[in-house]
């Protein structure tokens, strides 16, 4: 049977219908030539015609016997195993089922991983450094880069060729008022270095950017889209950003991210008096390897032209610390540990899906030893029943395959819309977060291949097994089934220990949400609308004061508005900067290495709109204007540290150079994350230190979304020319913090369920299996006078004995996961001993659940029915 | 799915692939050659039908018993597909040979009771 297949397979080159056709009619043509001997032409063509028959129907008939025989038997094949698998839906349910799970998880959350691991896509980030200023006392929070020490990479660093980048926020003027943008300004080489590509348009000159000069700007491409409908007709035109007008040059490529996402870019071009500013490290720097050289180099230049800093002004620079990293450091820590976390995960969820896959159909294998024997014994072939039950495992994980991706391409695109817009352009690759179709064929492949390893491979052994025992043994030998039922043992135990490794990390993972989403941030959360606002460039102070003294009488005096106020930045936005001070007195540690405090320049108003509490003295008032003594307010933290058992109110701090008389005490806010440590804050007037850029916080009666629409008319009314960005309300501001570890936290929970539930079916099927096995010989210990609570006993620790050998090994996964959650984690350590031992006792309660059912069966055995066999 | 044409040969399929064999044991040669030497040999009582034989040569070809190829004929200048019997050829020949005999056999002894007796 199996040389006859593997001839046909040789031999089944078909001949082509010319030469089927050619074929025949040669035939005719002899046919013709043997009768024309006697005939006259004309006679014997028609007399071999009429003998042959229709040709066209002989021409069929060859072309059938290549074509079907081939088709045919997989046809066979195919009805068989689907009837086969349709007679058993559960086994079949089962199967696809978790190997669809499998492959959707698995898929989905390495395409997650593998986004965030690109994050500069488009750019050649193998050439591509990040160039960093820090001291010890300053890390991590410090990276950028005096002016002197850019002005040096520039001129003294031949290995690399650095680009200079500032944030910068403008507004745009439209037909609909001002639009706030998230802009950077770039040496104007910037792109050229970069190699970004351009939809459109082209990058800015080399002498672009001079004081005075053109005004120039590049544009990306989703704002482009966004903004001006992809109308290519925007190039060379004017836009008015920030006041001033400016001529697009170009449009970047979709999918440039640098060095976050942005709507457009200017040139500036650094001038030659900053090469002697040491002081003030404002630069973000970015370099690209020159041609030839290599990265150890570049660091090497790098810490030698540092080290030179130090030396030219010892002052500002000494402790400072000049470094090459590689560009995908500048993504934060968090970033990464995502990704890792995801791929692991991915690939766990993943083994337990092929791993449980395997095992249904090692147990299915097992139930069919008995069919299997009789098949062979009715003298079907051995290599035909193997290929029959590889068309069932093939049929089976294409099923699955197509579910599977279904399933991928859903969550995928669920996790793209879990994270607010304004939270994912921190995280580089989300945006363009979709199906990974690597991963997918991975999943796909490695999912085909358990089903056929395990559900047809050993069918080859099963099929040679000793016929007389299985038949004589009405099917019920436990003997064959031993390396089986060994298999599947250690299959559950892997799937059970996953189950584990996962729970635990899901289970730390949202205790550490829940403890985020209750901190407290020390402002109101509810009823608090936040957004950012801007000035015109060029609006002077006075203006700018006018408009701070009237914005919050205005605002509090609109129906909904219980109390509003400005600021420099908003609680748990991410978005503070810090100001060195000293106290006079104390010991300066020199300059440089001052401790700093992040600085809120507010107006009266913001204590109450936001929900800071005056803890002793007085906020800032109406009064601390211009003129009048200048005064700070210290936050608790602040004053807890520098005068612990005095009075702080009175004392005097110097910022700026200038003395700041504390006049008040203010309760701690967390401006950054609420798993990051507390900072030192303090809180100025902004009438006495003017800003052109703040916020604006709304303290609401109702719900705060619905006054969107009111804020930004009393904003338009008191100042048309102010600028306000995107509003968000202070939960949404918090969920930004928390969606990122509350979407891990849902997706590992949501893969432990899938791995628990995938495991306990496992961890029943095979107990189950194994009563079924030894019905007889249960049957005689009850008639030997065992008691059905012996039985029971006995059965059920099995099932026990297994789980705990699975916790064993669990635990030990888990514990190695959790240390790659450690950062992630927040205010619950990563070996919190009573997560694991929550996890593990819940784990073995269910096992033991599950194990309960069959062995109440088998405690339940007629010792009749069980020995009068079949 | 059209009705196959082994389905309809089935009766005579097994004779006819053992006769095709046969034939192709003194030689190789063409399509028409072999229904030519069968029609000869039995005296016209057998004519093989086209529609059936050269179904029948694909068949056996396709399970490697005969291969085929391509030649000029030896009387002429034209080429024509020969046919030739491929070592499994043979072997299955030797089986389908013995097994009809015996079927024969065996059918005689129900045929021609006295015959035997």
């Amino acid at each position: 049977m199996l040389r006859r297949f593997i001839a046909r397979i040789w031999n089944r080159r078909s001949p082509s219908d010319t030469e089927i056709a050619r074929e025949l009619q040669d035939h005719l043509d002899l046919e013709t030539e043997s009768l024309g001997a006697a005939n006259s032409t004309t006679d014997a063509r028609f007399a071999a015609s009429r003998r042959f028959g229709n040709v066209a129907l002989a021409r069929e008939a060859v072309r059938d016997v290549w074509h079907f025989a081939w088709l045919d038997d997989l046809e066979q094949d195919i009805r068989h195993s689907a009837r086969a698998l349709w007679r058993s839906p559960a086994y079949s349910v089962a199967v696809v089922v978790t190997l669809a799970m499998g492959i959707g998880a698995g898929a989905s959350t390495y395409s997650l991983s593998h986004a965030i691991h690109d994050p500069f896509p488009r750019l050649p980030q193998h050439k591509l450094l990040w160039l960093t200023q820090t001291s010890a006392a300053c890390a991590p929070d410090c990276t950028e880069v005096s002016p002197a020490g850019f002005a040096a990479l520039r001129t003294r660093a031949p290995s690399v060729t650095p680009v200079g980048v500032f944030s910068w926020g403008t507004a745009l003027r439209t037909a609909g008022g001002s639009l706030l943008l998230r802009g950077f300004q770039v040496t104007p080489t910037a792109f050229a270095v970069l190699e970004a590509p351009f939809a459109a348009g082209h990058g800015f000159p080399n002498d672009a950017g001079q004081p005075g000069g053109a005004r120039l700007a590049v544009l990306a491409y989703d704002f482009w889209v966004r903004q001006f409908g992809a109308r290519t007709s925007v190039i060379d035109s004017i836009i008015t950003l920030g006041g001033e007008p400016y001529r697009v040059t170009g449009v970047l490529a979709k999918d440039v991210i640098f060095p976050m996402a942005a709507d457009v870019y200017a040139p500036f071009m650094p001038r030659a008096s900053e090469a002697s500013t040491y002081g003030s490290r404002n630069y973000m720097v970015f370099a690209k390897l020159a041609p030839g050289a290599t990265f150890a180099a570049a660091a090497a230049e790098t810490r030698t032209i540092g080290a030179q800093l130090v030396r030219e002004s010892p002052a500002t620079d000494s402790g400072w610390v000049l470094r090459a990293r590689p560009i995908a450091d500048f993504h934060t820590d968090d970033v990464s540990i995502i990704e890792t976390i995801s791929a692991v995960a991915a690939l766990l969820v993943f083994i337990a899906g092929c791993m449980s896959a395997a095992n249904l159909g090692l147990s299915r294998l097992a139930a069919r030893r008995h069919e299997l024997a009789l098949r062979t014994a009715l003298g079907v072939g051995r290599w035909r029943l193997v290929r029959h039950l590889l068309t069932e495992a093939l049929l089976l994980s294409l099923v699955a395959s197509v579910l599977g991706t279904l399933l991928a391409r859903w969550s995928v695109h669920a996790m793209r819309d879990a994270i607010p817009a304004s939270f994912a352009a921190f995280l580089p690759g989300w945006a363009r977060l979709d199906l990974d179709v690597g991963a997918l064929a991975f999943s796909l492949g490695a999912a085909m291949l358990a089903v056929v390893a395990f559900g047809a491979l050993p069918a080859l052994g099963a099929t040679r097994t000793d016929l007389k025992s299985v038949l004589s043994d009405g099917g019920r030998a436990s003997t064959g089934g031993v390396r089986t039922a060994r298999s599947r043992a250690t299959l559950i135990v892997l799937e059970v220990s996953t189950a584990l490794v996962l729970l635990t990390a899901a289970t730390l993972l949202a205790r550490s949400v829940r403890n985020m989403v209750q901190g407290n941030a020390g402002v109101r959360i509810d009823h608090t609308l936040v957004m950012q606002l801007t000035m015109p460039r060029g609006m002077n102070d006075s203006a700018a004061t006018a408009f701070y003294r009237q914005i919050d009488a205005n605002l509090s005096a609109t129906a909904g508005v219980r109390a509003a106020g400005v600021a420099t930045s908003t609680p748990l936005s991410n978005n503070f900067s810090g100001t060195p001070f000293q106290i006079p007195g104390r010991a300066s540690s020199g300059k440089g290495h001052d401790p700093s405090a992040i600085d809120q320049h507010v107006t009266p108003g913001y204590a109450d709109a936001s929900g800071v509490r005056v803890v002793s003295g007085r906020m800032i008032g109406p009064r601390d204007e211009p003129g009048t003594q200048r005064v700070i307010v210290i936050n608790q933290m602040m004053a807890d540290a520098f005068w612990p058992q005095e009075d702080p109110i009175g004392r005097i701090v110097t910022l700026d150079s200038t003395a700041w008389t504390i006049v008040g005490v203010a309760s701690n806010v967390h401006h950054g994350g609420l798993d990051e440590p507390m900072r030192y804050t303090v809180y100025r007037s902004i009438l006495q230190v003017p800003l052109s850029y703040g916020v604006i916080a709304v303290h609401t009666s109702g719900e705060p979304e619905l006054m969107r629409d009111v804020v930004r008319e009393v904003v338009a009314r008191t100042d048309p020319s102010v600028a306000i960005g995107e509003m968000m309300t202070m939960a949404q501001m918090q969920g930004r913090h928390v969606s990122p570890f509350t979407m891990m936290a849902n997706m590992l929970v949501v893969l432990a369920v899938v791995t628990i539930t995938i495991a306990v079916v496992g961890l029943y099927g095979l107990i189950a299996y194994s009563v079924a096995q030894r019905t007889r010989e249960l049957g005689v210990r009850v008639a030997l006078g065992a008691r059905p609570h012996d039985i029971l006993v006995q059965v059920a620790w099995g099932a026990v004995r297994l789980t705990i050998v699975a916790l064993v090994f669990g635990l030990v996964g888990a514990a190695l996961f959790a240390r790659l959650l450690v950062a992630l984690l927040y205010g619950v350590s990563a070996s919190d001993p009573g997560t694991f031992f929550m996890v593990s006792a819940g784990l073995l309660g269910v096992a033991v659940l599950a194990a309960l059912i069959p062995s109440i069966r088998a405690a339940r055995v007629d010792p009749m029915v069980a020995l009068r066999g079949d | 799915m059209p009705v196959r044409s082994s389905d309809r040969l089935e009766l005579l399929q097994g004779t006819l692939d053992m006769l095709i064999l046969k034939t192709l044991l003194f030689g190789p040669t063409h399509g028409h050659g072999i229904g030519t030497h069968i029609r000869q040999t039995t005296g016209d009582t057998l004519v093989v039908d086209h529609g059936s034989l050269y179904p029948a040569l694909h068949r056996l070809q396709r399970d490697g018993f005969i291969s085929a190829k391509w030649e000029k004929a030896p009387d002429r200048n034209r080429e024509f597909k020969y046919y030739r019997l491929t070592a499994a050829g043979r072997r299955h020949l030797t089986r389908e040979q013995s097994r009809w005999n015996s079927l024969v056999q065996a059918i005689g002894l129900i045929m021609n009771p006295l015959a035997e007796g």
